[in-house]
This record gives C-alpha cells, structure tokens and sequence, in this order.
C-alpha cells in the first residue's frame, strides 16, 4: 500500500477546497437552523398572538338553546343574549356587535354558529376560541377533573417493561444500535453521487496512464474510499456541531425536551453488530458505487446509476413493519441476507432486538464477503476499464479476462 | 535477486492481439541503458500498444517485456517518466498541488517535490501560474505542466509517446532541451514518434516497425548506411511507400 498516504491526503484536501463539498455539509446544519428558527419564531408569534387575542376585546351576543352556557359568565363578559338566531345575525350585520355565537340544543351532534365582524384571515380565529372557551368555562365545574382528564385524554402512563427478568425500555434500546442505521443513510445520500464519479476524474482528464504506471489501481481506489470516509466523518462532524450546540443554546427558547444520554442503553453486543453491519454496509455500497464508476467513460453516465441503487437501498424500507413485526417471516430472510437490500433489515433488526445471533453473523459474513467481492471488481473494472476512454466496459468482458489475455 | 542486464529493456516474442487483429507480431528487441532509442512506425502500427503492454496497463498475449529484468511494477524500482499519448491532468486542481502529488506518487518528499516544482514552474515561465487551476492554463501552458511531472524524480527511463504531438515550437524545442538534459545525465530515453528529424538528432537506436514487426532494427547510421544514405524520412517513406501509393490512389 505505497503511497496510500498520499492518494488520502490529495482526496481529501481538494474535496475539503471544494465548495460543492461544503454547500453540501453545510446544507443539513443549516436546514436545521432554518427549522428551528421557523419553530422559534412561530413559537414567539402564537404566543404573542395568544396574549394579543387574551388582551382584544369586542363585543358579542348569544343565543343559548344548549342550556349549557352559565349566565354569569355572559354577565361578566357583557354579551347580549338574542332568542332568535336572525337576531343576532342581524346585529352583527348592522355592527350592533363584533360576534355572535348560536349554541344548538345538541352540541355534540349539531354546529356551534359563530357569525363575526372580519378582522383579518387569522385573527378571525380569535371568535372562535372565544365561543368554545365560553363552553367549557361554563361546563368544566359541572364535571369532575379526573373525569375531564380522561376524556381529554390528557393523563399521562408510566409503563415499565420486562425482559428476562429485567426492566427493558424497548425504545430507548433502539438509540444506539439505531444510530448505524441512520448515519449509514446519511453517508450514503450524501456521498454516495461522489463515490460514483471518484473515478470517472482519472478517465475524464486522461490522467489515467500516468496514474496507473505510477501507482497501483487497488492503492488509488483504496485510497480514494478511505478519503470518502473521512469526508464523510467531517460531514457528521460539521452536522452535530451546530444541532448540539443549537440544543444546548437555545433548548430554552425553543422548548425542547430534556436529552438525558444516561437514559440510554448500550448492549454492546447490539452495538458491536451494528457497528459491523454499519461497515460491511458501508463498504459494499462504496465498491458497487466504485464499480459503476469505474466502468463507464463519464460522471455525467456514471450519475445515471445512483437512482438504480438508491432503490436498492429504499425498496426495503416498505417491509419496515414487517421486520419489526414478523421477523421469521420469509420475505424478511430473503431482504435479510440479498446484500444489496441487507443493509436495512439487518440494521433495523439488530435495533429493534430480533436479529438472532445466527443471522447476525449469517449476514455479517454475506455483507463482509460480498464487500470484498465488490471492491475487488471495483479495481479490476477501474484496472482494465482504465483506457476504455468514450466506452462502457460490460462486466462480462471484465470477468473474463485472465492474467495473459489482451484487453480487446 | 535479479541482476542487472545492459539492456535496461528487453521485449522478447512479444505478441498482442486484438480479437482477430494482430497487431504486434512475435517482435523481440532491447533498448540498452543510457541509449536513446526510437520506436518508429506509422500510426497503427502497434507503437503505443508496445509501451503499453511494456507498462503493465496492457496484459500481453504472448512473450515478455522485462523492465531490468523483471516486469514492470509501480514499486519495482525502477525510476519513470512516461509521458503518454492521451494527456491529461486534474483539471481542476492548482498547479503546483498536481505537481507535488505526481512529485510524492513517485517517491520524492513533499518538501522536495514542492521546491523542484517551484524551479521548474521558473524555468519554464508559469511561477505566477503555480496556484492558479490547470483549466486556467493555456494549452501550451498545460503541456510545460504535463511535461514537468513527467520528468520528475529525475527518471532512469524515460517514455515519450508521440512527444511533440500537439506541442508548439517553444515547448518543442524544450522538449528536445530537456530530453539532452537527461541523456547527459545517462537517461535511457524511449521516443515513440513519428518525427524523423527529431529522431536523427536524438536517437541512437531505433525500431521501425510494419504489420506489428521490425522491419529495421539497429542503429541510425547503420540503418541509413544499409539505404544507401538515405535520410530516415526517405526511409520511412520507402518502406511505407504501398500504404503512400494506396492513399494517393485513394484521394486521387
């Protein structure tokens, strides 16, 4: 591995000066930022909107045919109260009053009417609030609070579970070895177009001879994944930093829950699993993306491909449930261990607790084994696909060429 | 172990072929350490092929090609320049970082690589170009690059695949300079070319070859001897002199 070094460093110090490379990084942060600045400032709008709402005033009427609005609080309000509908339509038609409210004699089977003044698309909502707090302000003493609570649905559970005799937090277990999971859709959607065309360069620039009499074609492809994957830790890097520290800041302001990572379980055997399904995962769509690369003359064709993987990679994604669910199921086993839609299952599987130790190792191994495969072809398409400058190389003409055989 | 050899090249029963086309035929020679040797023939006439497969980047179909002794291996040891028939670099990469890269690629430290190239980017008139992109650069420009990083590391073999196609007369003529640069420094020197009078004034050997074999193998003079004095384009012309007379019918 002679100037393995080297081929790294080149990688990733022209992709840290591109500026594609950083619209990219920077591109997640900030849609976060933007989110939760949209989230922020809704936040402070409600709220002011809800204390400007508290502090309007204007006048109403009421016709109450529920029996169910308390008069007193329409004395301390100063509404009116109308015996005929048309009544108060009327007055809110004439200005005599902002609103009026028509209470039906059912109001869980008929409409509450609300007629008003127009102040505005959103600020009419303001009348509405009123004639249903008016409601529940007049019924809430009439019934129990517990039984209030209930109806809302507004009482809270505290459920522990068991597994083996131990408290199991079902979720919380699903965190970490989750996480492989989705740092591995992110590592793929966001560099996976790059994998493509990390070779194409060579063959676009007719760099490629001078390249390979000067370094072998395994170092340069090594080289070049090892430079995506440390790429790819500055990508997370550059996403964690500003989401932790925008937690951290403004956790107040933006009413985000309490994040206790103590909270959360490490199985380190779930753990370890993930992490080598993470690798192999990680490892094999790096050398079919290499691959493909390697095998056609431009980035531009080579792009072409990535949709054809991406589905690879998402079709699974519909038998979610299923893996959670009905893990012996036999469309499970085939998704499970085909490697080009293992990564999901496997992962998902081990997050959720129902990948057995066989099949973790079963699949492991067809990841691992199917990786190296890859990676392999990957370097035989870029060695022998190396010249083939305005052609695409077809894998059969790759696989059958022997040590001593001429390239066509 | 293998032990030195005075031909730092030897090509024995080297044969290629390309589905049913043979296009280098059981051809042996051997380029001698600190020669300058010419590798001549029309285009198609299996020039490149030869370098190719010599550099590993083609897989015979049958003989050798020994590079002292031993086919060629990126980390055999060997020192290289090849400057090859399709050109190109990373366009979109400064000057100077290109430069350095090659410069490491072929064993020199970055330090050193970086000093030899801000020397050499003098020489040839690009100081002010060494960070500017190389698809800033002209195509004259290019070329004194390409050139530049073919000849680093101060190569035991150089390779020049059709040196001059595509240069202009200044970067032609340092060409020239730099190959007599290397020669004094006892380069071996390969030049893939079809540019007699270049070859007159450089080389020492050469191979002409023809349906993918020698048809003249030995030294300049030795060659025009045997021709009665003739110049090594009337030479070329002579033996070529069918396919001249099938593309004078052709475009008659």
């Amino acid at each position: 591995m002679h100037n393995l070094g080297t081929v790294f460093g080149f990688e990733v110090r022209r992709s840290l000066k591109k500026k594609s490379f950083w619209i990219t990084a920077l591109s997640f942060p900030v849609l976060i930022a933007v989110i939760f600045g949209i989230v922020f400032f809704s936040n402070q709008a409600t709220e002011q909107a809800s204390v400007d709402n508290g502090k309007q005033q204007f006048s109403f009427a009421v016709t109450d045919e529920s029996k169910l609005i308390e008069p007193k609080l329409l004395t301390a309000m100063n509404a009116q109260t109308f015996t005929k509908k048309q009544q108060g339509i009327d007055a809110v038609k004439n200005g005599a009053v902002d609103a009026y409210f028509f209470y039906p004699t059912d109001v869980s089977v008929e409409l509450v009417e609300v007629y008003a003044k127009d102040v505005g698309l959103f600020d009419n909502g303001r009348y509405k609030t009123v004639a249903k707090g008016l409601l529940q302000q007049s019924v809430a003493p009439k019934v129990d609070a517990q039984v209030t609570a209930i109806i809302k649905g507004s009482i809270a559970f505290d459920e522990t579970s068991y597994k083996d005799g131990q408290i199991y937090n079902g979720f919380a277990q699903v965190i970490a070895p989750g996480l492989f999971l989705v740092l591995f859709y992110i590592l793929i959607a966001m560099f996976g177009n790059q994998m493509l065309t990390s070779t194409t360069e060579e063959k676009e620039n007719r760099v490629i001879e001078m390249i390979l009499t000067t370094i072998k074609a395994r170092t340069l492809i090594i080289g070049k994944i090892l430079s995506l994957v440390m790429l790819a830790f500055v990508q997370i890097v550059t996403i964690l930093v500003p989401v932790i520290t925008v937690y951290f800041v403004f956790k107040e302001q933006l009413s985000l829950p309490n994040l206790d990572l103590s909270n959360i379980p490490l199985d380190p055997v779930r753990i370890a699993i993930g992490a080598a399904l993470f690798v192999s995962s990680f490892m094999l769509f790096t050398g079919l993306l290499v691959a493909i690369g390697a095998a056609v003359p431009t980035a531009k064709e080579a792009s072409g491909f990535f949709g054809a993987v991406i589905i690879f990679l998402f079709a699974p994604l519909y038998a979610a449930t299923l893996f959670i669910s009905s893990p012996e199921s036999p469309l499970v086993a085939v998704l499970s261990f085909f490697p080009f839609t293992a990564p999901i299952p496997l992962m998902l599987r081990n997050a959720v607790g129902n990948l057995s130790a066989t099949d973790a190792v079963l699949g492991i191994t067809i990841m691992s084994v199917s990786a190296a495969i890859i990676l392999a072809l990957a370097i035989r398409l870029f060695r022998y696909g190396a010249l083939e400058y305005s052609n695409r190389l077809s894998l059969r003409t790759v696989l059958a060429r022997k040590k001593n055989t001429p390239r066509p | 172990m293998h032990t030195p050899t005075d031909s730092l090249v030897s090509i024995n029963h080297f044969t290629m072929t390309f589905g049913n086309q043979t296009v280098v035929d059981d051809l042996s020679f051997s380029v001698k350490r600190g020669e300058t040797f010419g590798l001549l023939g029309a285009n198609g006439s299996g020039k490149t092929t030869i370098i190719r497969a010599l550099l590993g980047i083609y897989q015979p179909t049958g003989g050798e090609l020994l590079l002292d002794g031993k086919p060629y291996a990126v980390d055999g040891g060997t020192k290289l320049g090849y400057l090859p028939e399709e050109r190109g670099l990373y366009k979109k990469e400064s000057v100077l970082a290109v430069m350095i890269y090659f410069g490491q690629l072929k064993g020199m430290a970055k330090y050193d690589a970086q000093a030899w190239s801000i020397d050499y980017l003098a020489r040839v008139g690009l100081s002010d170009k060494a960070k500017t992109r190389l698809d800033k650069l002209s195509g004259g420009q290019q070329q004194k690059v390409q050139l530049g990083v073919t000849i680093m590391n101060d190569p035991e073999l150089l390779i020049l695949d059709e040196p001059t196609k595509g240069f202009d007369p200044v970067n032609r003529r340092l060409l020239m300079t730099i190959v007599e640069e290397h020669q004094q420094k006892g380069a071996t020197v390969i030049f893939v070319t079809h540019q007699m009078e270049e070859v007159e004034r450089l080389c020492d050997r050469i191979i002409l070859l023809k349906n993918g074999k020698a048809s003249e193998y030995g030294t300049v003079d030795a060659i025009k001897k045997a021709h009665g004095g003739a110049s090594l384009d009337d030479i070329f012309l002579k033996i070529y002199g069918d396919d001249v007379e099938g593309m004078e019918q052709l475009s008659a």
